[in-house]
């Protein structure tokens, strides 16, 4: 596991505390009931604070998935 | 503190998961950030209790607080006034024109939109604590106005606002957010988050939503205010060593820097007038400071101190003094003095004790230092009112002292024969009356068992058929102690059963708690009381008490008979005024 997927696991347990930890590699927002918008607004947020970067709020309807949120991080930090 | 941090917060379970709080957050606008905020900083403030929020509903801010009146299990509200609440048009959502066609109409639609939400407020206030936030965020450019000036309807908007605020301030349930204090946490450029707004209804920044529930929580959550000030005297109160430089030459006045000190004068003024006490702690020559105590110029009286130790002995052997003719414990003291040294040696020998440095010179310290001390003696919520018992605590500290002396020399049982004692127990205690939730949820030595009550809590009580409350008064030839008891229970099958009953530590050594007791039995009829007791860290006065009816000191819940009562009671010589007759509900 990198250093990204370790930090955006951590930003899932704080926003989905109650997701198993063997589920969130795997979670998207069909699978996870509490993943509302307020959700993935807040997930941006926690995301934000966490790899220090600055996100769109519209972005919120694309990224909805782990894996597709990892790979906007993957892009957005080895573009830095 | 940041969302993740907040969220952290909230995920961490509190100790009693049973101990819930419910607030209701009534904002027009969709609390995103602003409830996660909210709830994390209460969940700070107050760790044992379990803070959930509940939202109103968005674009009804009135109705919001409508629907919180009549929701049982609401123990506060939380409101975030925005200026689209006085009009939607003075947001950014509305699609509602702006201009001159806005402003013929503004004034009156916003007077009309702050009569309801008032309204609903001043509904809320009769159960509930209430904390607001005026509007905190700028004004759309809705009117015309060149960059940097104001528009006269804003200026009028702003009037409207104050002036309702104003109104609702004076009720006792009502804390307003300071906006001064807002904009030092969150400066006004920064609050706005437009694009949040637009396209989610979520107007503020995250640092601002932060800003705004810290400050709510605050308001929510005051914390209990200390009770005594103690004041080094040498570069604190005054400038200068005035055993050096003689009684004369200290200074205070307003030659700088020395008005600094004056400052701390007025400020130590005020807050014995608002019936904090205040004590000197000093290392002089005793003669010396007798003297420089007689200058017309004090900016605070020497009769509103008291005691003033002033010797050569240790700064804590002082304090300990202090302490015992206050009879209050080290954590309701400030202790400020300009030396480090002193401060840590007063933190040693008394744990608990907040200790405050004089910064002599530094005119950003001092103000800094001002505000600290107003922070941790002010008084929020429903008791922030100056009470008759904050006028007295002085006097009757000092009739205390004195009363202590005569009784150690006189023998107690004549002693207490001769003082003219008279107990006024009143049965139609006002609701409204903030002295007696004061005494319930400050008092920790007479003390049934401890449990602090809100506002809400209190008036559930006070509410179940047979409850009865009284309050007890007291004077004697040393003089009038005011309000300084309170019992509060329901009739049950074969009895009563007390749930609260406070004694102020001011009052002790009388036998009033006999007397209470003697009057509960003869008022009520009853052959046997029950009492809801717990024991705490600091009841052990009230254990006592009880034990002397009891083969053992109370652990729980336990029963005083009638027979043991009598069999038992010291002679009682109280003279005795019952201020209105019994008051049963139900």
């Amino acid at each position: 596991m990198d250093e990204i997927q370790k930090r955006l696991i951590k930003c899932f347990q704080i926003v989905f505390p109650d997701l198993p930890d063997a589920e969130i590699p795997t979670a998207s927002q069909s699978s996870v009931p509490a993943w509302d918008s307020v959700a993935a607004i807040t997930l941006l947020n926690v995301i934000e604070d966490e790899f220090q970067i600055t996100m769109d709020l519209e972005m919120a309807a694309d990224l909805d998935s782990f894996r597709r949120i990892e790979e906007f991080l993957q892009d957005q930090l080895s573009a830095v | 503190m940041t969302i993740s941090e907040a969220l952290e917060i909230i995920r961490a379970k509190p100790p009693d998961p049973q101990q819930s709080y419910e607030v209701a957050l009534a904002c027009s606008f969709t609390p995103l950030h602003l409830q996660t905020f909210l709830t994390a900083y209460l969940r700070l403030r107050k760790p044992a209790l379990n803070f959930s929020i509940k939202p109103g509903t968005f674009g009804d801010l009135a109705g919001s607080i409508e629907a919180a009146v009549s929701n049982d299990s609401l123990q506060a509200i939380a409101i975030a006034l925005e200026w689209q609440d006085l009009d939607s048009r003075l947001g950014y959502r509305e699609a509602g024109n702006w201009g001159p066609s806005l402003e013929t109409v503004i004034l009156e639609s916003a007077d009309a939109a702050l009569r309801r939400i008032g309204a609903a407020i001043e509904r809320a206030l009769d159960t509930l604590p209430v904390a607001i936030s005026l509007p905190t965020l700028p004004f759309p450019p809705a009117f015309q106005a060149v960059a940097g000036q104001v528009n006269e309807s804003e200026l009028v908007l702003r009037q409207q606002v104050a002036a309702f605020a104003a109104r609702l301030a004076t009720k006792p349930n009502l804390s307003v957010l300071n906006s001064d204090w807002l904009a030092e946490e969150s400066p006004l450029g920064s609050r706005l988050d437009l694009k949040s707004d637009l396209l989610i209804g979520s107007p503020y920044t995250l640092r601002h939503a932060a800003a705004v529930g810290s400050g709510l929580a605050r308001l929510l959550t005051p914390a209990q205010p200390l009770k005594g000030i103690i004041t080094d005297l040498d570069d604190t109160f005054w400038n200068g060593l005035v055993g050096e430089v003689g009684p004369d030459a200290v200074r205070w006045d307003s030659a700088s820097p020395y008005q600094l000190h004056g400052l701390y004068q007025k400020t130590l003024c005020a807050l014995a007038d608002e019936g904090v006490l205040v004590a000197i702690a000093s290392k002089n020559d005793a003669a010396v400071v007798d003297e420089a105590f007689r200058r017309p110029d004090l900016l605070i009286p020497a009769s509103k101190i008291f005691p003033i130790e002033v010797h050569w002995a240790p700064k804590s052997e002082s304090i300990a003094r202090i302490l015992k003719a206050w009879n209050i414990s080290a954590d309701a003291v400030a202790f400020v003095d300009d030396t480090p040294l002193e401060l840590a040696e007063a933190a040693s020998a008394h744990p608990g004790i907040h200790c405050l440095r004089f910064p002599a010179r530094d005119y950003a310290g001092v103000l800094a230092l001002l505000k600290e001390i107003r922070d941790l003696f002010a008084k929020c919520g429903v008791n922030r009112r100056v009470t008759d018992e904050d006028r007295l605590r002085l006097h009757s500290l000092r009739s205390g002292a004195e009363f202590s002396k005569q009784a150690e020399a006189g023998g107690s049982r004549d002693f207490l024969r001769d003082i003219e004692a008279r107990l006024a127990f009143d049965f139609d205690v006002s609701l409204a009356n903030p002295r007696i939730l004061e005494l319930v949820n400050k008092t920790n030595q007479f003390n049934l068992n401890g449990i602090r009550v809100t506002a809400a809590e209190w008036q559930k009580k006070l509410s179940r058929r047979a409850a009865f409350l009284f309050a007890v008064k007291y004077e004697d030839r040393f003089g009038r102690l005011g309000t300084i008891a309170v019992i509060q229970g329901h009739q049950a099958h074969c009895g009563i059963e007390v749930e609260t009953w406070v004694m102020s530590c001011r009052a002790f050594s009388r036998r009033i708690e006999h007397q209470c007791l003697k009057l509960l039995f003869e008022r009520f009829q009853v052959p046997c009381i029950e009492f809801q007791f717990a024991a705490t860290r600091k009841n052990g006065p009230a254990r006592d008490f009880f034990a002397g009816f009891l083969d053992a000191p109370p652990k729980s819940t336990f029963s005083i008979a009638r027979d043991r009562f009598e069999s038992v009671c010291p002679p009682l010589y109280h003279q005795v005024e019952h201020l209105t007759g019994v008051n049963i509900n139900g």
